[in-house]
This record gives structure tokens, sequence and C-alpha cells, in this order.
């Protein structure tokens, strides 16, 4: 299995991934037109052909024996750019009186574009059948590898939005309770609209003024901040690596959105250059690897597991079968990260 | 609820009693028992008019140094007055205007509003209806704290008490805005709570809606405000009984309120922050009352032989011993009014003296609605 970016003649296999996302899953609609756009983009930015800050770069991740896709994800090079970004933030406010004796906090929620300009890890997504033999690991941290190699391309932070909470029916409790007063439309139908990139309605649509939540109810009060139960484990991977909570919730369905400075991201911090040195022999390969590799260049970027670390000297050595995953010859650079 | 205009409830029903001698005059310091007892036995209770025995003795000095003070525009003057049952020699109702309803902090009401959401890209409108906190309300005078024996309930000396501040303002223009105000308790359901602040202020308060009510009216009501939501409400976020609440009379007050709509006020887009009881607003120049006052020399007559004639409120022109009371509207061929050697004593008044006359009776309700505030 590798990663790499994504090229045009993935445009059925794309097509096939989109269908089995489901609600909440915006950025991937099932819209050929879209989705063969999305890929135009993506390559006209690993090339270079777009301005740093509107670059998406999109990966897949393929078995490249069957030539099948068994998942994607992408970085946002700087969100809020072309279409504004909202989230809410959970602020507090102050309500006290010394002549009352009284002195309380209410919980409140702003609009905020605050992550304008920050980069997003987005659109992860592995099919079921793969979802085995590290893959997702793989393709969540393959990013921050990307990160790491072209540093220059991103700015400060990165940010990564959590699913929120959804009733088994595909119900949102938060969206029942606020988003719906404001939208005359159903969820799904707001979510696909975000999906396909149309969101100036929101900016129309939603309310300016800050919501105190205790006008929501427990039911909605609840969602914010909370992640959908299948998406603990990516929450969970995502604050291994330092991504924090820092309160900014999804305006439609109130999912956490986790950011953190890119440069404390643990996953950059620790990856480091090697060189690569090919080895014919047959070399012991563990059962759960515990290394990925990613190449050094853009538009062919690759990132797998590799079978072991490098040495003291800087040098990795790989079996051929690695090295050819990867595209790489002896004397390549290769940066690497313990995972 | 706050500085509205009330009826007593507390005392037991009577027999509506026939208006014989009913006086309005300013309150002094004497009357300071009598208010109390009101202001203890009204229904709901006024926040403007607090059972606090200190606050009501201000209350009455405040009025008498606003008597006293020469003024020539409406500032943190406040005037109280009291009805007296001279037959009874009782005090049996009080009412107070306050010049400005800001002029010492801000007067606090929610403004009702209308944002409309569109989208040109969904080609979508959506009305959204909100309360916004406002000060709009703190430049216009302010007819208040209203509390009547229950026993008067329904007669014409609930009028008489409610509208003879109008007759008061008739005479001193200057003191008063150019807009007047009343606000009036809000609904409260049969258990006494405000579907309301229950949905709204309980959220930033520990004291429920009665402590609240009665802290406003001790303290003052706008540091209160000070601690309520500052930010637009959205009431889709409201829960259906408050929305139902808001701008919804207290049933005690359905009657006054027809009336003072009568008298030319329409509702407002104001309502009041702590239980949503509607405000409403008059300009001087449509009520009924003071385009319909004229000035009169006094005739006085032997009461068996005064004329019978429609009820009138006729008032005296001394500000500090402003008197009015209710009279036939009975005119000498010559325009005066005639009056008996008691109804005369009753205003301090002699013959040949100007007095201001405005007819009891008010037009259909219907009509006075034509002109409401959009």
């Amino acid at each position: 299995m590798r990663l790499r970016p994504i090229g045009h003649h993935d445009i059925d296999e794309l097509q096939a991934l989109a269908q089995e996302t489901g609600v909440g899953f915006t950025s991937l609609p099932n819209s050929r037109e879209f989705l063969a756009a999305k890929i135009d983009n993506a390559v006209a930015a690993f090339e270079g052909r777009v301005p740093e800050q509107e670059r998406l770069y999109f990966f897949v991740l393929e078995d490249e024996q069957s030539g099948e896709l068994a998942g994607c994800c992408a970085i946002e090079a700087e969100v809020g750019r072309e279409t504004p970004f909202y989230h809410y933030r959970v602020g507090k406010l102050a309500h006290s009186s010394v002549q009352l004796d009284l002195h309380r906090t209410i919980d409140t929620l702003f609009l905020s574009s605050d992550h304008t300009g920050d980069a997003e890890v987005a659109s992860l997504f592995l099919r079921p059948a793969y979802r085995r033999d590290r893959n997702g690991t793989l393709l969540s941290k393959a990013r921050w590898l990307f990160m790491a190699e072209f540093r220059d391309c991103f700015p400060a932070k990165v940010l990564a939005e959590m699913r929120g909470v959804f009733s088994p029916d595909g119900v949102s409790p938060f969206w029942e309770s606020l988003g719906s007063h404001f939208f005359p439309m159903e969820f799904k139908q707001a979510d696909q609209l975000t999906g396909l990139g149309q969101k100036s309605f929101i900016g129309e649509l939603m309310p300016k003024y800050p919501i105190y939540t205790p006008f929501l109810p427990q039911a909605a009060r609840e969602c914010i901040g909370q992640v959908h139960e299948h998406t603990r484990p990516a929450l969970e991977m995502l604050k291994k690596e330092g991504l924090r909570w820092e309160g900014y919730i999804d305006i439609f369905d109130g999912g956490p959105t986790v950011e953190a400075y890119i440069d404390d991201v643990l996953a950059i911090r620790h990856s480091s250059c090697v060189t690569v040195e090919v080895s014919g022999d047959s070399l012991a390969q563990p059962e759960r690897p515990g290394w990925m590799a990613a190449t050094t260049g853009m538009s062919d970027f690759r990132c797998s597991w590799i079978g072991r670390g490098p040495g003291e000297d800087g040098v990795i050595t790989l079996t051929i079968a690695e090295a050819e995953r990867l595209g790489v010859t002896s004397g390549d650079a290769l940066r690497v990260l313990e995972a | 609820m706050i500085d509205a205009d009330v009826v007593s409830g507390a005392m037991a029903e009577g027999a509506a009693r026939s208006v014989g001698h009913l006086l309005v005059r300013p309150a002094q310091s004497g009357d300071l028992a009598a208010i109390e007892r009101l202001a203890s036995g009204s229904t709901p209770k006024l926040t403007n008019l607090p059972a606090h025995r200190d606050r009501l003795e201000e209350r009455i000095a405040r009025s008498s140094r606003s008597l006293a003070h020469n003024v020539d525009f409406p500032g943190d003057e406040l005037y109280t007055f009291v009805l007296e049952d001279r037959d009874l020699g009782e005090i049996v109702g009080t009412a107070s205007i306050r010049a400005q309803a800001g002029a010492q902090d801000a007067y606090y009401t929610y403004r009702q509003e209308t944002l409309i959401h569109a989208s040109q890209q969904l080609n979508l409108r959506h009305e959204v209806q909100t309360l916004s906190l406002s000060h709009e309300m703190s430049e216009v005078s302010l007819l208040c704290a209203l509390s009547l024996d229950s026993r008067y309930r329904g007669t014409s000396a609930a009028t008489l008490l409610r509208r003879a501040r109008l007759m008061f303002i008739a005479q001193y223009p200057e003191r008063f805005a150019e807009t007047l105000g009343v606000a009036f308790p809000g609904y409260l359901d049969e258990v006494g709570g405000s579907p309301f602040w229950d949905s709204v202020g309980r959220h930033f308060f520990e004291q429920g809606y009665h402590e609240i009510n009665l802290l406003a009216g001790v303290r003052s009501k706008s540091f209160i405000a000070e601690v309520m939501p500052q930010f637009p409400l959205y009431l889709p976020l409201l829960t259906p009984q408050a929305r139902a609440a808001i701008g919804r009379e207290h049933p005690a007050h359905e009657q006054a309120l027809q009336e003072m709509l009568a008298e030319g006020f329409v509702r407002s887009r104001h309502v009041d922050i702590f239980d949503a009881g509607p405000v409403v607003r008059g300009e001087r120049q449509r009520l009924h009352t003071l385009t319909h006052c004229g000035w009169h020399p006094v005739r006085i007559r032997p009461a068996a032989s005064l004329p019978d004639a429609e009820p009138a409120m006729v008032a005296n022109q001394q500000l500090a011993d402003f008197r009015c009371t209710v009279a036939r509207y009975a005119l000498t061929p010559t325009g005066q009014l005639m009056l008996s050697e008691e109804q005369a004593a009753l205003l301090g008044v002699e013959e040949g003296r100007a007095v201001l006359v405005a007819p009891l009776a008010l037009p259909n309700v219907e009509d006075a609605l034509d002109e409401g505030e959009l």
C-alpha cells in the first residue's frame, strides 16, 4: 500500500469512494463533475501551477498490486481564502453584579472566521475492507510528512474538523435545535451544499449574533464539541500528535475542530531525513510495521510503511520491493518517522 | 412586569361604589401608610411600586420636590398622586408619572425586530424575529405605578385615577415629553410564574422572577438589566410559551390596556425585559384627553339645580395643589362650567376661576386601533 497524489485516471475509483462515504462527510459529494474539478485542482496544486495558499493537496491510498484505491485524504493549504470559513467559538460571558451578589458565566456561541488562513487536514476516508494493517495511520500521518517536507508551503497553524454527534437515523440534535431555525432545509442539503463548496449561503442565513447556549435544549448542548462515535479513533490519533480542541465547533453539527501550530505537531518534529540504500537481500519484515517513509518530491510524492528504521549513520536500508513502492533508488533522500 | 398601572386585588371585592366625592391630588407624607397598603395589595406586584416603606417615603418626598421646582424641560422628576374617597376619608388609589422613563438610569426594554436572512445563492428569503435590548423608550414620560383598591375596579374611579395624570400633563406640557408611555404587567400563568422569565431571565440569575422583581423595585431596574443578555435573542430559540407571552398583558390588566388604547395609545414594538408585558406609547397631540380638554370659568349653582350632563374630569390649575375630580359636563349658555359649592370646594376653586375639563367617555377602541404604530 502506498499513498500518492491523486491523478486524472483516478476519477472512477474516486467516485466509488464518494458513494461509500455518506452523510457528514461533506468534502466528497457524489458528483462526477465536482470530483473531476477537484482532481484538476489537486493535480495543478501538486505541479505547483496554483499559488501556494490556494492549493488543495488531495492524496489517495492505493493497493499498488491491484491498482484499487483504498482511501483518500487531503490537505488544504489555507482555508477561507476563496469562500468564507465559519465556526462557532464556544466562549464565556460573565454576567455579574455586585449588588445582586451574582457571578455567572454563560457559555455563548460566537460566529467566527478565526481560522481563515490556517491549513486543514481533511477528507480522510478508508474503505472498510482496508481498515487493517495500519492503513488508517498511514493515511493520517502521511500528511504530516508531506507538510514537514514542504513546510514553506504552509501557514503557522493546522486544523481538523471532526464529525459531530448524530443519532442512528442520521439526525443531528445540534442542527435540529439551532441550524434548522435559520436554514429552511434539511441537514443533508445544507451539508451537501457545504461539500460542494457553495458556502456563501451560510453567511447569508446564519444568525450573526451570539447564541447563549442555555437557550438550546440539553440534547443540543450535549453535542457541543463532541464527536461521532466512529470519529473517536481519528480524534485520538490527532490528539496524540498534539492537536487540541480550543473551543471551536462546526456550525451545523457542533463537532469539534482541533488545531495546533504546525511546528508543534509531533510527527513533524520527530521526522528525519535519511539516505536510501537498496539491498538485494531479503530483510526481516516485522508483522506490524513501525516506520513510515516519504519521498521528497511534490508531484511524485509517495509514502508507505517500511520494515525498519535508519541506522545511526542516517542510512535507511530498503528492500527492492520497498524501494519500488516508493520509487527511489540508492542515494535518494527519504523522510522517515517512527510511528 | 414593571412600571405598570395595576388594580389592587388583595382587598376584598366589594360592591362598586358610586362616584361621589373622589379626588386625585399629589401625594403627601401623611399618605405613606395608605400607599404602602396599596403597594402590597397590587396584583401582580409592581416593580415600580415596591411595598417598601423607605422607598415609598423617598418617592413621596421626590414628588413634592418635583412639584416645588421650576421645571423647563423633563428630567428626573417623579410625580406621585393619590385617589382620595372623601366620603370614606380614605386613600384608595395611587398613580405616578416619571417625567423621563430613563432619566437617572437607562430605561431598558426589549424591542421586537425582524431580520431578513436572504440567500441569493439559494434564492431563499427567511425572516427571523429577534428581541434586542433597547434604550429607545428612555426619553418618554411614563405613566406608572398605578394601584387601585379592588372595590373601585371597573368604576369611573379607575378611569379618573388613570387619566387625571393626563389632565396634569395637559396643564404643564413643558414638564413632560411629547411621547408618553405606559408599561403593562406581562402575562403570568395560573401559578403566578412568568413563562418569558422562565425561558430568558432565569438563565442569568440565581433568584426567581418574584425575587428579582422585588429587588428591581427596591434597588433599581437598570443594574439588573445589565446582567441580562446584551445580545439580541432569536425568538425561535425561546420556548413556545415564552414566545406566546411576548407583548401579552396580565389578565387583570386587559381592561386598563383597552382603555389606554381607546385614549389613543398604540402598541409599540417594546416589551418588558422581565415578563415581556406590552409597552404602549402615545403622542400627546393624539391622545383623546389632551385633544378634547378645554378651559371653562366656574359658575357655582345649588347642587339640586345642576342639570344632568355627560360625566367629565375637572381639574384646577394649581401645580402643587393640583386637584382633579369627576363632575357633570354642564355648561351655561356662555360656556361656564356649573359646579356645586361642594365640588368647587373639593377643587379649591372659587366662582370665576378657570378649570380644565375633559369628557370621561372615550371613543371606541376599534377606531383608535387603526392608528397602530409600525
